[in-house]
């Protein structure tokens, strides 16, 4: 009877170990093209590299990993379908590659294969009304209305998978902290989305003035000398 | 013998504790996976370099095959086996946006033409203009095309736009044909102005999307 008594006040201890963490820090990691959509296209292929969002991404999880406190969760969303697809184009798994990625910046690794599946999870992967997210960094292709977490993958030129401006209404307004930090490390998100984020959230996003450069590894910069951040 | 046991229970209560540490967090924790293959740089060289091409892949044949100025009548390629096609025609979107052009089915006319995004399937049947020396030397030819409407749609990021996906299965060329006199673009498509005159909502994005 003792025995039981002390597995259960355990357990009930556990549960709020659990629980206790009141804050989580996201980072969302859009997908690559595939070679065969940008061959041939010179100087303005892109993805020539296949982990440029992800050294990046790898870079920032690493800051927040360094700076977080102990009720802080640190969540890494991938879009799947990007790298299985680029992965199988080059013969390799790089969704294990990805999750053995995760395991090292100690990150909690949840794919998605939809703007639903990430809306979703963003609306109620955690309870919101305990766990509300005091960080958000986008790396992935965007114009200045959308985060484009296909890019060029399954049709040339062309995503299949964004969060175009008007679907931010979709989530819910209050999943941030009042101190949220975010920030779009893609290109022209601080010419429309940012402003458009503010709208909703009543939280700031930092985002580009013209185009960002992934191709020198590190966390992205401005392409051009006119370029700039705003929020 | 009062002491021991109490350090005992205290050691057995600090075990649980950790394993229910554990337990509690495991719900939240990395769907985590150590196999499969990494790709190795070669020797000397770092990322980002492109890994080789992979012999016989679609990225492969893409790359190496010898390209043509124009593909011969009754050209196939892919599955040309159902007895149900569509009818299509090539365009190069006046607009600079990126639909491949319009498709209809075999029985219908071009009024009941779809403006579409090509969705092709690597290793299968590519767009024709893949084997082509000019990607837009098959301007105002026809097709048959066998393939089907994919349930979700496209987004064109050079014009902010959304266009129904054809998902191309295989074809057939049918050769050049007269222009078509039916408007480009998605349904809905409207004259973007710089002059600032349309929407917000429906406004251009004629920034470039790419970021590397």
């Amino acid at each position: 009877m003792r025995l039981f008594l002390t597995l259960l006040t355990l357990a009930l201890l556990g549960t709020l170990t659990a629980s206790a963490q009141t804050r989580e820090e996201i980072v969302l990691t859009g997908g690559p093209a595939l070679r065969f959509m940008e061959h041939g296209k010179g100087a303005v292929s892109h993805d020539v590299y296949w982990f440029n969002f992800v050294d990046a991404s790898v870079i920032r999880l690493n800051e927040l990993r360094a700076q977080a406190k102990p009720d802080e969760l640190i969540t890494w969303l991938i879009y799947r379908p990007g790298y299985a697809a680029r992965g199988e184009e080059m013969g390799v798994d790089l969704l294990a590659q990805l999750q053995a990625k995760a395991k090292q910046v100690g990150a909690n690794i949840h794919w998605f294969d939809s703007k639903e599946d990430l809306i979703a999870y963003l609306n109620k992967g955690l309870d919101r009304d305990k766990i509300k997210i005091s960080n958000f960094d986008y790396f992935g292709h965007s114009n200045k209305a959308c985060f484009l977490f296909d890019y060029s993958n399954k049709i040339d030129t062309m995503s299949i998978a964004w969060l175009h401006v008007k679907d931010l209404r979709l989530i819910h307004d209050d999943i941030f902290t009042r101190d949220a930090v975010c920030k779009s490390w893609g290109c022209h998100s601080g010419e429309e989305y940012s402003q458009w984020w503010k709208s909703h959230f009543d939280v700031a996003m930092i985002g580009a003035i013209g185009k960002t450069d992934f191709a020198h590894g590190g966390l992205p910069a401005l392409s051009n000398s006119d370029g700039k951040w705003t929020q | 013998m009062i002491l021991p046991t109490r350090m005992s229970r205290l050691t057995l209560i600090a075990g649980l504790l950790l394993v229910a540490g554990f337990m509690g967090a495991g719900r939240l924790g990395a769907q985590s996976n150590d196999d499969g293959a990494t790709y190795v740089p070669p020797p000397g060289t770092v990322a980002p370099v492109a890994p080789p091409l992979r012999k016989g892949s679609p990225l492969d044949h893409l790359a190496n095959d010898p390209k043509m100025e124009s593909l011969p009548a009754g050209f196939k390629e892919g599955n040309t086996s159902g007895a149900t096609y569509w009818v299509a025609h090539r365009l190069v979107d006046p607009m600079e946006g990126e639909g491949w052009g319009w498709v209809r089915k075999s029985g219908d006319g071009w009024g009941s033409g779809i403006w579409i995004a090509l969705q092709e399937t690597p290793g299968l049947a590519v767009a024709p203009h893949r084997k082509l020396v000019k990607a837009d030397a098959d301007l105002d030819w026809e097709y048959k095309f066998w393939g089907k409407m994919a349930g979700y749609k496209a987004y064109d990021p050079h014009l902010d736009e959304q266009l129904p996906v054809f998902i191309l299965q295989g074809y057939e060329v049918i050769g050049p044909a007269n222009p078509l006199s039916i408007k480009s673009g998605p349904p809905g498509r409207i004259q973007h102005r710089p002059s600032g005159a349309s929407s917000r909502e429906s406004r251009p994005i004629l920034s470039d999307p790419g970021v590397d």
